[in-house]
């Protein structure tokens, strides 16, 4: 399995428009799992992704990327970034997209060609290759989302809610995709409000109000606070003083 | 180190957001056309069939003559008085603009080789009207001192009258007004179209995913420029066309020389629209500050309007700042006078300094996060 990212996030605090969105979190994103940011909305996991995507820069604290034993200061080149709306071009195509990434990412033509068809194959987007954006569904717009990023052969995949405002079964086919390449080496954090979704990270990072609950196995956590169901824990534990 | 994949890839994307949205192409393309022709017919600043009352104190055939000069023209509706009583009601009634009168010993004071004296009272309360009347009646007046000299045998170039007209000679308002006008709605296009397309990707948020890519924001300054830079340029070259062949300007110097500065002058105005919309990050407000910006100093402090040397010396430095002033000094010396590079240094240089300075300007101001 090829090398991805780890992510260490050490005391960070943002305060975005006179909020504290984060405060003082210190936790670690280990390489080759998939880890879910939960919490309510207003959390601050917007604000957390965003930092780590190096789009937002923490008020205190550090964010440290690592590759294999080697420390990263551009993490850029190594990130796939889904935003929670990830708008695409409407009047552009979906072959029009992938090739204007593959530029932007500075992919060979060859690696384009054979990313493209796996991707194609994957999302079964291959009929609407040549469709606008605008005349697709919702579903097969994330999905196109997803494609743009996964083009990169990212290292670490940053997922901001990918699944909000799609129907059920799109959401199974968008987190299968997830799964089949999180599966080749690649780190991914996703934040989500769907709790069945957390329960299928293998870590997940609890936020509440900017700050970090409690971060871990999903079972181990229900285990050690004797939760029935993960969204429990915030009823269980609330707000921790600072 | 800046890489050309990525702009090239910009610029293309932009090209087909562009020829895909009808109301760009019409903004682009049809917009400054409607507008240069349109003003350019509207805005007429020749004055014709101006009403003036002459009082021929000399009543010779020199003066006859001269009147009839004056009638043969096309400016001026005469009306021959011989008192001057009620003349100034007259004036304050504007049943006149102006009183012409021709002393006693105009024949014999142009026998002797003196000027031949005429009294002219205009009506100054609109002093724009009253220039161009006393730039006529000097043009009239220098013609019929050429025949007067003809006639006595006088070796031309014994100047009668001192007033002359370079350039411009027909003072045809046109060939001033459309160089003027093109400079106007070159600028304000420019930067009207650029000004929406950074706020855009802000508003609809593929500036995140934008973002997140290892692309430079100077690739993204330069990839969305080229494109409306070509489009600019295609619509420069119409207007240019339609002010030789509606307007009948004639175009007296290089015409290189005039697409060096247009060149310039787009790049400068678009790159403008840019920073315009770094800066606000949404389309509303841009176009609002695009028209403040593209349009104000364009009618106000360019020269188009208001001469800058009748400004106050606070006010003509401050024209300046705005390269709508130098460019406008550029288009119009080019299209009515026999011109080289060297004259117009100072205006090349300072669309360049303001081209560079913007650039430089939009790719500091442009945010590389999402920070509010």
């Amino acid at each position: 399995m090829d090398n991805c990212i780890s992510v260490n996030i050490n005391k960070v605090t943002k305060v975005l428009l006179n909020t504290k969105a984060l405060n003082n979190i210190t936790t670690t994103f280990e390489e080759h799992i998939i880890h879910g940011i939960i919490g309510p909305n207003g959390a601050g996991k917007t604000t957390l992704i965003r930092i780590i995507a190096s789009l937002l820069k923490a008020d205190k604290g550090s964010v440290n990327y690592t590759l294999g034993n080697k420390k990263v200061s551009y993490i850029k080149s190594y990130l796939g970034y889904f935003p929670q709306e990830p708008s695409l071009y409407p009047d552009l195509s979906c072959q029009e997209h992938l090739e204007f990434f593959k530029a932007l990412y500075r992919i060979n033509d060859n690696d384009f060609n054979e990313r493209c068809e796996q991707l194609y194959k994957v999302t079964n987007l291959t009929p609407f290759a040549t469709r606008k954006t605008s005349s697709l569904s919702g579903g097969m717009y994330k999905k196109l989302g997803l494609m743009c990023v996964l083009l990169n052969r990212p290292k670490l995949l940053l997922l901001d809610e990918p699944t909000i405002g799609v129907d059920p079964l799109s959401r199974r086919e968008l987190w299968d995709l997830v799964y089949n390449f999180a599966k080749n080496g690649m780190t991914v954090i996703m934040s989500t409000s769907y709790m069945d979704e957390a329960e299928q990270s293998n870590k997940i990072h609890v936020l509440n109000e900017g700050n970090l609950l409690v971060s871990g196995n999903p079972l181990e956590i229900m285990e050690r606070y004797h939760l029935n169901k993960i969204e429990d824990i915030f009823l269980t534990m609330g707000t921790p003083k600072t | 180190m800046i890489s050309k994949t990525s702009i090239k890839a910009i610029a293309l994307k932009e090209y087909k957001h562009i020829t895909r949205d009808p109301f760009t192409m019409i903004i682009a393309l049809v917009m400054p056309l409607i507008l240069v022709l349109f003003f350019g017919f509207v805005v007429d600043l020749d004055y014709k069939h101006i009403k003036i009352d002459i009082q021929d104190n000399n009543n010779s055939q020199m003066s006859r003559r001269f009147i009839d000069i004056l009638k043969s023209c096309q400016y001026f509706t005469i009306n021959k008085v011989n008192s001057m009583l009620g003349i100034k009601s007259k004036i304050n009634r504007n049943n006149t603009s102006a009183i012409l009168i021709i002393e006693e010993n105009f024949d014999r004071n142009i026998v002797k080789g003196n000027s031949g004296k005429i009294q002219l009272l205009l009506d100054g309360s609109d002093n724009a009207k009253a220039g161009i009347l006393n730039g006529y009646l000097n043009g009239i007046t220098s013609s019929a001192n050429k025949i007067y000299s003809k006639q006595l045998n006088m070796q031309y170039p014994k100047e009668l009258i001192r007033t002359r007209f370079l350039f411009n000679t027909e003072l045809n308002s046109k060939w001033f007004t459309v160089p003027g006008l093109s400079t106007i709605v070159i600028g304000l296009i420019a930067i009207i179209l650029t000004s929406l397309t950074i706020a855009k990707e802000w508003e609809n948020g593929s500036m995140e995913l934008l973002l997140s890519t290892p692309v430079k924001s100077i690739e993204i300054v330069i990839g969305k420029i080229i494109p409306y830079f070509i489009l600019n340029m295609f619509s420069i070259l119409m207007i240019f066309i339609i002010s030789l062949l509606v307007f009948k300007i004639p175009f007296e110097s290089s015409f290189f020389i005039y697409s060096i500065a247009c060149v310039i002058y787009v790049t400068g105005a678009l790159a403008l629209g840019i920073f315009i919309s770094v800066v606000t990050r949404q389309q509303q407000a841009a176009v609002q500050f695009a028209f403040a910006v593209g349009l104000l100093p364009s009618f106000l402090f360019s020269g188009f309007i208001f001469s800058i040397e009748n400004m106050p010396s606070l006010f003509r430095y401050f024209t300046a700042l705005f390269p709508q002033r130098w460019f406008m000094e550029i288009s119009r010396t080019l299209f009515l006078s026999k011109t080289n590079l060297k004259v117009l240094l100072v205006p090349f240089l300072a669309i360049i300094i303001f081209a560079i300075f913007v650039i430089i300007l939009a790719n500091i101001k442009f945010k590389t996060d999402m920070e509010p």
